[in-house]
């Protein structure tokens, strides 16, 4: 029997590297790939600056949405002070930009790993705790962090570790990179970075830690039974998220050239939770939808003279939907949806075919 | 062979298990016992999610408590749980790659060891299909194909037939009697569908109320009176 | 370190504000005992209560008491509202989903305390009880009946829901519904109306909370929403358990905060201290196991 069966595996499962993607698979990429380039080369024409300037946050935004949907959805952290993580990293690119004149990339790389370091200080007595206490020492943590920001401020240009100085008469603004100066270029600038990040993650869940973080998610038992060593990749995914809000708080620095701690508000963080969820945790594309949510619809109400309060109270009932009801998330439900409106017409356009006589021509 | 020593695990007032000390030879070994005997608690000491107040646990020569729980399953350490635990959103290959991918073994003949232990369980199903397209059964079988991949020493099986119908858990007493046969490990099955466990072991122990009560051949234990008023009570 | 006269002061306004700490605190765990959900809501309504009531007696000119029994009313009826209407769908989920559900209902409340009173006109609103006006010195130091009123609540809170919990019926079903819910319903203990009670319970102590904070602190929609992370701190600490180590560790954050404010060096980091607190207590009593708070294993 043994014999049998697994030929018939091998014959089911050639060797995994030359297996042809699968038609699904293959429409998702190409319909990637083409949103990816009007993206990067059609949008900044097409819009404003106003509206350039909020994409850019819409890129930034959707890179710290990427790390907080990954720890949710791929760990089940739910972290409530993403906010100082971006300030953290912020921070240190401000700092870094300011103190020294290395090439931005460089400077985004370094403000990823320092917030990454911070992560990884957290992270370590931290994930001796499980669900909400960890939950709620990520919000305690993320309060320390603001007070200590609003009380330091954030650099301006003036000297000592801190880089601040507190009677500046005129503030320098924190640089861009030199090829990307104007406000489209530095769009793009920020696209770019935004694609490596989610190729980052994307690499991560192909692979071992993401069949890791899998089976944490589902089963810590069944996790440990298989030999994971779990607080290890709860770590590396601490860490991950890190880096990426890192590098985020380095791109939105260079955005909007000054920085305060009002930038970085409490709440800042519940709402980043509230639009991740609603774009969903478990896909990538959900964490685009968040950040558009999160910057792209004020912006856009902003212009209409509508008040963004709105958005907030949107966001609050979307947060109980999605925990009642689609732990999905949009970026599942709307796809569905709309598949399950392709069917729905192809059935209709079959029977109208058909005509009133029944099958046949 | 494991040598259980005064295994003693106290929690909230309840002792699970009772100085527990045991034997397991080569070959599948049953156990058995009413519901709350400590079957699932023994399982637990012996993965590492409880730690015992006594006792010592001696698994072909080495010391198992003094490992690490994440360690143990590198070392040889398999288990099946009562609620099913295949990893939903992987595919059945993925599933039982992770076990290899954990263990010392090496990445090159991976996919061989992957593809053998499906075979093993006679698992019909795409490998590259996603586990929560599957059925109980042939979800069962993916867990028992992790718990055989590569080397196990212990194997540990959780009332695997739990809520199957008697086609497929007459396929999975082929497949338990098996095991040390076809990896050289040493197999311990807990559950209460007694036809199971007289198919697939040789020997059977039984607890009750966290003590061991009878071991021995299982045809002679089935029969023991003791476990007979254990499972029934007392008139 | 600046002499102990420029602590006196501190040492009042400290008790009163870990008093009402206190009393949010233990509303919290006594909710999170019935019904599995930290109430991360409990500021905002407190925020809610506190402007309505602001607004009935400055705007419509309606007597004090009115403005207060507004408040508690309002406070009360979301919150009964959101614990009827979202309970029971999310009553078999994990602790952390319930949580994190509040915060959906914290981004409502929040919306629209920004819409209707809006802060963007820059003027700022205050909340004043007549409890401001009148008052005692002792050793020297002023205090104001509010103070005597903030930590008399709760002490008093404390004290009764303890005595509650355990003497009264009510509370024994609530002890019981902590322990297992479905267990405690085939006992033949009617879950829904206990949980009811629960949540309108809580709910008015956070609109008696927001009046008082409102008063101590200022009457503003984002600080008063926020404060309830000092409760939190408390409520850690406490593990969700117990009222009293609540009492003890709010009464010690609202001290500590104050205290840190004649410290120059200090004083602009006296916010952290409940973050601090709360870390340093998570940490310390989770170091030899795994801490988590299903109340299965709890």
């Amino acid at each position: 029997m043994s014999g049998t069966v697994r030929a018939t595996l091998e014959r089911a499962s050639p060797a995994r590297i030359a297996r042809r993607p699968t038609r699904p698979q293959l429409i998702r990429a190409s319909v990637t790939t083409v949103l990816l380039l009007f993206a990067f080369f059609a949008l900044p024409e097409l819009l404003s600056l106003y509206y350039i300037d909020t994409m850019t946050q819409v890129a930034v935004y959707s890179m710290v949405t990427l790390a907080l949907g990954l720890l949710v959805g791929r760990v089940g952290l739910f972290s409530l002070g993403q906010a100082a993580v971006l300030a953290i990293g912020a921070w240190a690119a401000a700092r870094l930009l300011f103190a020294t004149t290395q090439p931005y990339p460089l400077v985004l790389l370094e403000a990823g790993l320092i917030t990454m370091v911070a992560g990884l200080l957290i992270g370590l007595p931290a994930l001796r705790l499980r669900g909400l206490y960890l939950a709620l020492i990520t919000l305690m943590l993320a309060g320390g962090i603001t007070v200590v920001l609003a009380t330091v401020n954030f650099p301006n240009g003036g000297h000592g570790f801190l880089g601040y100085n507190g009677s500046l008469l005129h503030i320098p603004p924190i640089r861009r990179p030199s090829i990307a100066a104007s406000d489209p270029a530095y769009y793009r600038f920020s696209v770019i970075i935004a694609i490596v990040m989610f190729a980052l993650v994307l690499a991560h869940i192909k692979t071992k830690p993401g069949r890791a973080w899998a089976a944490i998610r589902q089963s810590e038992a069944a996790a440990l039974a298989a030999g994971i060593n779990i607080w290890f990749y709860k770590l590396w995914a601490f860490a991950l998220a890190s880096f990426i809000t890192g590098v985020a708080g380095g791109v939105l620095a260079g955005a909007i050239h000054y920085l305060y701690s009002i930038n970085f508000p409490t709440q800042d963080s519940i709402t980043l939770l509230a639009v991740t969820l609603m774009g969903g945790v478990f896909s990538l594309w959900g964490a685009v939808v968040a950040g558009i949510l999160y910057q792209f619809l004020p912006a856009l109400l902003n212009n209409w003279g509508v008040s963004a309060d709105w958005l907030i109270i949107l966001f609050g009932l979307g947060v109980l939907q999605v925990l009642t009801t689609a732990p999905a998330g949009l970026a599942d439900q709307v796809p569905r949806d709309l598949r399950r409106l392709g069917h729905l017409l192809g059935t209709l356009i079959r029977r109208f075919r058909r005509g009133p006589g029944g099958d046949g021509a | 062979m494991i040598e259980v020593d005064g295994l003693t695990v106290r929690y909230g007032g309840v002792t699970s298990l009772d100085a527990m000390s045991l034997t397991f030879e080569q070959g599948t070994c049953g156990l058995i016992g009413p519901n709350g005997a400590g079957k699932t608690t023994f399982f637990n000491v012996l993965s590492g999610f409880v730690r015992p107040a006594a006792g010592s646990v001696q698994a072909f020569g080495v010391d198992l408590l003094s490992m690490a729980h994440y360690r143990r399953a590198r070392w040889g350490v398999r288990r099946t749980f009562q609620t099913e635990q295949a990893i939903e959103e992987l595919s059945v290959f993925d599933n039982v790659a992770m076990v290899h991918e954990h263990s010392r073994l090496s990445g090159a003949s991976r996919r061989a060891d992957v593809l053998d232990a499906l075979a093993f369980t006679g698992l019909g199903a795409d490998p590259e299909a996603k586990v929560r397209t599957l059925g109980a059964g042939q979800r069962r079988l993916v867990e028992v194909a992790r718990a055989v991949v590569g080397r196990p020493r212990l194997v540990l099986l959780d009332e695997p037939a739990a809520g199957l119908p008697d086609e497929e858990t007459r396929h999975l007493a082929e497949v338990i009697r098996r095991i040390p046969e076809h990896t050289g490990a040493l197999a311990v099955l807990v559950d209460h569908d007694m036809s199971l466990v007289s198919a697939c072991c040789a020997t059977t122990a039984v607890l009750d109320f966290g003590k061991l009560i009878a071991s021995g051949p299982t045809a002679a234990v089935l029969r023991d009176d003791a476990v007979i008023r254990a499972y029934l009570g007392v008139a | 370190m600046p002499p102990w006269a420029n602590f006196e002061p501190f040492i009042v306004s400290g008790l009163a504000l870990g008093g009402v700490y206190a009393l949010s605190g233990v509303g919290l765990v006594v909710l999170y005992r019935a019904t599995g959900v930290l109430y991360l809501a409990f500021g905002a309504i407190g925020a809610l209560g506190a402007l309505i009531a602001w607004s009935l007696t400055t705007r419509a000119g309606a007597p004090g008491w009115a403005g207060w029994l507004a408040c508690v009313a309002v406070a009360g009826a979301v919150t009964l509202g959101y614990g009827l209407l979202f309970g029971p769908a999310l009553a078999k989920r994990d602790p952390l989903i319930k949580a994190v559900a509040t915060i959906g209902l914290t981004l409502i409340l929040y919306g629209v305390m920004d819409l209707l009173w809006t802060t963007s006109g820059g003027q700022a609103r205050s909340l004043t009880l007549p409890t401001d006006n009148g008052g005692f010195t002792v050793a020297q130091i002023q205090v104001t009946w509010t103070q005597v009123i903030a930590l008399a609540a709760g002490v008093v809170l404390t004290v009764g829901t303890g005595a509650f919990l355990r003497f009264t019926k009510l509370g024994t079903a609530m002890r019981a519904m902590a322990n297992d819910r479905d267990i405690t319903a085939t006992l033949g203990v009617p879950v829904r109306r206990v949980e009811a009670a629960a949540w309108l319970g809580c709910g008015i102590l956070g609109g008696v909370a927001g009046l008082l904070l409102a008063d101590l602190v200022a009457l503003d929609a984002t600080t008063l929403t926020f404060l309830v992370i000092s409760s939190l701190a408390a409520v850690l600490i406490a593990r969700l358990r117990s009222i009293t180590v609540t009492f003890v560790a709010a009464i010690v954050i609202g001290l500590l905060h104050d205290l840190l404010t004649p410290i120059a060096s200090l004083t602009s980091y006296r916010d952290m201290t409940p973050f601090v607190i709360a870390a340093i207590g998570l940490l310390v009593l989770s170091r030899h196991q795994v801490m988590t708070q299903s109340r299965e294993e709890a």
